[in-house]
């Protein structure tokens, strides 16, 4: 397997951008942690690189397998992943008022982060079978709707708003691009259109609510559920063009911001290097974006293909809903920043599917037959 | 067919990329939008970290004459406080404060849960335990440094120093009177400050030049204490309502106790009656009395040619004036003037002021300082009440030669017998000898200061004379006698106006007032008892006031007594002769003779 073509097929070019995100993911929590010099939690930035050290072992087995034995292996990983997420709602330990956390001896991890791979996984499988260029119709619909609804609910449940929206949104966008009959997509726009003051008035808890209200207007609670929008557009916009350096964040240091390693880690960016430095996250984030999709692009059999739009729209959401969420374009949902957020099971999620684009994109060139 | 449907899903992708490549600008822009164009978030967030604080410096140490603290602020007392909606952990973090602060945890739960954003978790704690809590490193838990005013001698002089409220003013008393030098300059200092509200950085408190100014008062806390401790038995004894009594050193108007009878307690002022606050020997006036004959006298001696054996006739015991009778206690017949005092006659007294004249009690009177505040630094002060001699009738004046139908306060009664005990000098009476800076250095002292003479040496002594003889056998006051000590004296028992302005029945205000030793005055004692129950009598009442504090001070102050000077200056008794040296050279140097 090791040979001159395997090197030579290695997309270097994914490993790069990986590594550049993962470096600046790194250094980005370095500043945060130790921000509060009162007490540093330097242990966080070491237990997050043994986090990438173990995805880097996971990238490379997502990577050493033809990715087309993923059709076979998906079913068991989908279910082990529901497996996981009815464990969590049996046994799952609360943090914060909700469940999300598995312990598995001394670590914990967030099936909610693994169940949107199998989610990837399962829909390509599905989708790949039955593409045509009609699209699909509300009857083929049915079966990915179950597939994509139980993982959606269980993550609901812990509650996950986060997760769950960025399941739907990835399962949105793979089924737009194997493409929808249009009869069908009418119908579908029409029930979500009513179905929307339906959930506010059954669906969310009463936090959620409030998240999204202060979303509309931060400063109707400064100091309550809009403090995060207001502190985190504060210490994005005290950046300026170059930031305060690196370790200089003063409304990181002065504990002004909330989360500021988790999901406002972009607002410490954003602080300590400006606007060229939170520009240039973009951007990079971008390139992967379109490298990903030029690897669908040039991918030649449907699962890949579909596949790999999959990934792609899973970081894309991603970046997106935090970015626009600590920046105040979007209400405040738990939804972590890849490469750049403290979590283990974030970085497990998103190692391995840098690893099943690398599958794809080293495996593009053989002729399929 | 295949092919179309690949090209197909190539569009596909594009069409996904575009889609991506749109959402991403919209981010990127919004990144550029808020930190290029929004100068106002930069400017937030300096509003938001930099916090001027105001600190005030600290108040001022209030000495007595020999440094001893009477009043300190210690700045080393903290305020523990909470941010609840920073607190993580609200059971154990109240867990850990009550153990390290010995509060109940369960309220505090409360409150941490309480979802406020700031809350006291224990005010003014000392140092040892607010350090405890600081190495307990909780979150959401703060430290605000305060200044606490405390009375190390509790009671002692409360009146006279009065207190400070919660914001570090002064309230009442000197600290009030001199809350100007005492308290400690308020200055601004910008402070970064975190999302808790903590501080970073300050030189709070470390800065000395904010700091107030120092007194240092006349008070002596020994002579303070003798002081109160025989005021306070002598209205026990008696079952007085109030009482007061002051010591001043007659050469130079410093006044060396001050003490009223009941107390309170400065460090919980708020305990006690407002009644009890007011330092009465300066702010309330009462009826003097027969004290007020030996300024009669003086008056007779200085302006009416009289001498202590000028004869009057006593009338027998009443004296009609117009409608009024005036009565002595025993019936008296000739009697000198110098007898007059002794016994303290009232007929007696008019006698003396019909043949001055009102013009000339008044002037006398008036010389003696009274009807004008005594101008010492305290607040509240009362002026007193003599009207103008024209406008008395017949028996006016010679209820006012006596005492009655006038009225004065104890600081103004002490200042003018201080007249007549220093040679007929009137000194301005004060409580504060010096201002100092924080280190300790004088920027204001106030020494003695002269008003006018009020009568001649001659006058004084001879008024001297006769005051010795109250305090001698047979006098009113003989019981204000001294062991080892000659003294001087008069005893005062006063009817007290009721609400109707009518004489009250069973209503008096006994008192003595009094210098030692007769030869050269170093203390003037005044002992004021109001309604007494027992006795009513000055003589009874009032004199061992005099005669306590008299002779535990001189002894204090290291005056010889009579009788052991001569076995001294017979014995020569080795180094307790230099002892005997300072003290003439101390009131040598005290004499203020013009």
């Amino acid at each position: 397997m090791f040979d001159r073509r395997f090197v030579q097929r290695f997309d270097w070019g994914l490993f790069g951008v990986t590594l550049a995100l993962g470096t600046l993911g790194l250094m980005t929590l370095y500043s945060a942690v130790t921000a509060d010099t009162q007490s540093p939690e330097k242990i966080l930035v070491i237990k997050q690189m043994i986090w990438y050290c173990v995805g880097m072992t996971l990238m490379t087995v997502s990577f050493l397998f033809d990715y087309k034995s993923l059709d076979r292996w998906a079913n068991p990983i989908y279910g082990f992943c529901i497996f996981l997420l009815i464990c969590v709602l049996l046994f799952g330990k609360y943090v914060g008022g909700s469940k999300r956390w598995l312990a598995l001896g001394p670590v914990s991890i967030q099936p909610s982060e693994l169940v949107k791979i199998a989610v990837i996984i399962i829909l390509a499988r599905y989708y790949a079978k039955l593409a045509n260029h009609e699209g699909f119709t509300l009857r083929t619909l049915l079966n990915p709707l179950i597939l994509v609804g139980i993982p959606f609910v269980l993550v609901i449940k812990q509650p996950d708003l986060g997760t769950g929206v960025v399941i739907l949104l990835i399962a949105a966008s793979m089924t737009a691009f194997v493409k929808i009959e249009r009869r069908s997509l009418i119908f579908m726009l029409t029930v979500c259109i009513t179905a929307v003051p339906l959930t506010w008035h059954f669906g969310l808890k009463s936090y959620q609510k409030q998240r999204i209200l202060t979303f509309l207007n931060p400063d109707m609670d400064p100091l309550g559920s809009g403090y995060h929008i207001i502190q985190s557009k504060i210490a994005i916009g005290s950046g300026i063009i170059f930031g305060r350096g690196f370790k200089k964040g003063v409304q990181n240091t002065l504990s002004f911001l909330p989360e500021q390693h988790t999901d406002f880690i972009f607002s410490v960016l954003a602080e300590e290097s400006g606007f060229v430095g939170s520009l240039a996250l973009i951007l990079i984030f971008m390139i992967l974006i379109i490298w990903g999709l030029n690897i669908a692009y040039g991918c030649r059999d449907p699962f890949g293909t579909i596949l790999s739009v999959g990934v792609t729209a899973m970081i894309f959401w991603q970046v997106f809903i935090n970015i626009s969420m600590v920046m105040g374009l979007m209400p405040v949902v738990g939804v972590p920043l890849p490469f750049m957020s403290y979590g283990g099971s974030s970085v497990l999620t998103i190692m391995t599917c840098i690893g099943i684009l690398m599958n794809i994109s080293m495996r593009r060139f053989i002729v399929d037959v | 067919m295949k092919s179309v449907e690949k090209k197909r899903r190539k569009l596909r992708i594009c069409i996904v990329g575009l889609f991506f490549v749109f959402f991403f600008s919209v981010i990127g822009i919004k990144a550029i939008y808020l930190q290029a164009f929004c100068p106002w978030l930069n400017d937030r967030a300096l509003e938001e970290r930099e916090k001027s604080l105001i600190f005030r410096g600290k108040r001022g140490t209030i000495y007595d004459a020999n440094g001893r603290e009477m009043a300190v602020t210690s700045a080393d007392v903290e305020s523990i406080t909470a941010h609840p909606r920073h607190i993580k952990d609200p059971r154990a973090t109240a867990q850990a404060l009550s153990r390290a602060l010995q509060i109940d945890a369960k309220t505090l739960n409360v409150k941490l849960e309480s979802g406020k954003s700031f809350i006291w978790v224990k005010r003014q704690v000392g140092p040892r335990k607010s350090r405890t809590v600081k190495d307990l490193r909780l979150k959401g838990v703060g430290f605000i440094s305060e200044h606490s005013r405390f009375y190390p001698s509790g009671t002692l002089a409360a009146q006279v120093l009065g207190f400070t409220g919660v914001d570090d003013r002064g309230l009442e008393g000197i600290e009030f009177y001199y809350d100007n030098w005492l308290k400690g300059s308020d200055h601004k200092l910008t402070v970064l400050k975190d999302g808790f509200d903590r501080k970073f950085d300050t030189e709070e408190n470390t800065d000395m030049s904010y700091s107030g100014k120092n007194l240092i008062l006349t008070i002596d806390k020994t002579i303070q204490f003798i002081t109160e401790s025989a005021l306070e038995e002598a209205v026990t004894d008696f079952s007085a309502k109030s009482g007061m009594a002051v010591v001043m050193e007659p050469d130079s108007g410093a006044v060396l106790a001050l003490a009223h009878a009941p107390v309170f307690n400065p460090n919980s002022f708020g305990k006690f009656d407002r009644d009890l606050w007011r330092n009465k020997a300066v702010t309330d006036p009462f009826e003097p009395g027969s004290t007020m004959k030996i300024f009669s006298a003086a008056g007779a001696i200085e302006f009416g040619g009289c001498t202590p054996d000028t004869i009057f006739f006593c009338e027998n015991g009443a004296y009609q004036i117009g409608e009024d009778v005036v009565h002595d206690s025993q019936p008296y017949g000739w009697m000198s003037l110098g007898k007059i005092i002794k016994y303290s006659s009232n007929i007696g007294s008019v006698k003396v002021s019909e043949m001055i004249g009102p013009q000339l009690l008044y002037k006398t009177l008036r010389d003696f300082g009274f009807g004008e505040k005594t101008r010492i630094d305290c607040p509240g002060e009362t002026a007193g009440t003599l009207s103008f001699y024209r406008r008395w009738s017949k028996i006016d004046a010679g209820t006012i030669s006596f005492g009655q139908g006038i009225s004065v306060s104890a600081i103004q009664l002490i200042t003018a017998t201080s007249a007549i005990a220093n040679g007929g000098m009137l000194m301005k009476p004060y409580i504060v000898q010096a201002i100092t800076n924080s280190n300790g250095q004088p920027v204001e002292s106030f020494g003695p200061r002269k008003i006018r003479r009020v009568v001649s040496a001659e006058t004084a002594e001879a008024v001297r004379q006769m005051m010795k003889s109250v305090v001698e056998k047979g006098g009113t006051g003989e019981k204000a006698a001294l062991k080892g000590y000659s003294a001087c004296g008069k005893t005062g028992t006063a009817q007290k106006i009721d609400g109707k302005g009518q004489y009250a029945k069973g209503k008096y205000v006994a008192s003595f007032i009094g210098f030692a030793p007769a030869e050269k005055p170093r203390v003037v004692i005044l002992a004021v008892l109001d309604e007494p129950q027992k006795n009513h009598y000055g003589g009874t009442v009032a004199t061992p006031v005099f005669r306590k504090i008299a002779y535990e001070t001189l002894n204090y102050m290291n005056v010889p007594p009579r009788h052991e000077k001569k076995k001294l200056t017979a014995s020569v008794a080795g180094d307790q002769l230099p002892m005997i040296v300072a003290t003439v050279n101390g009131s040598l140097s005290m004499d203020h003779g013009e």
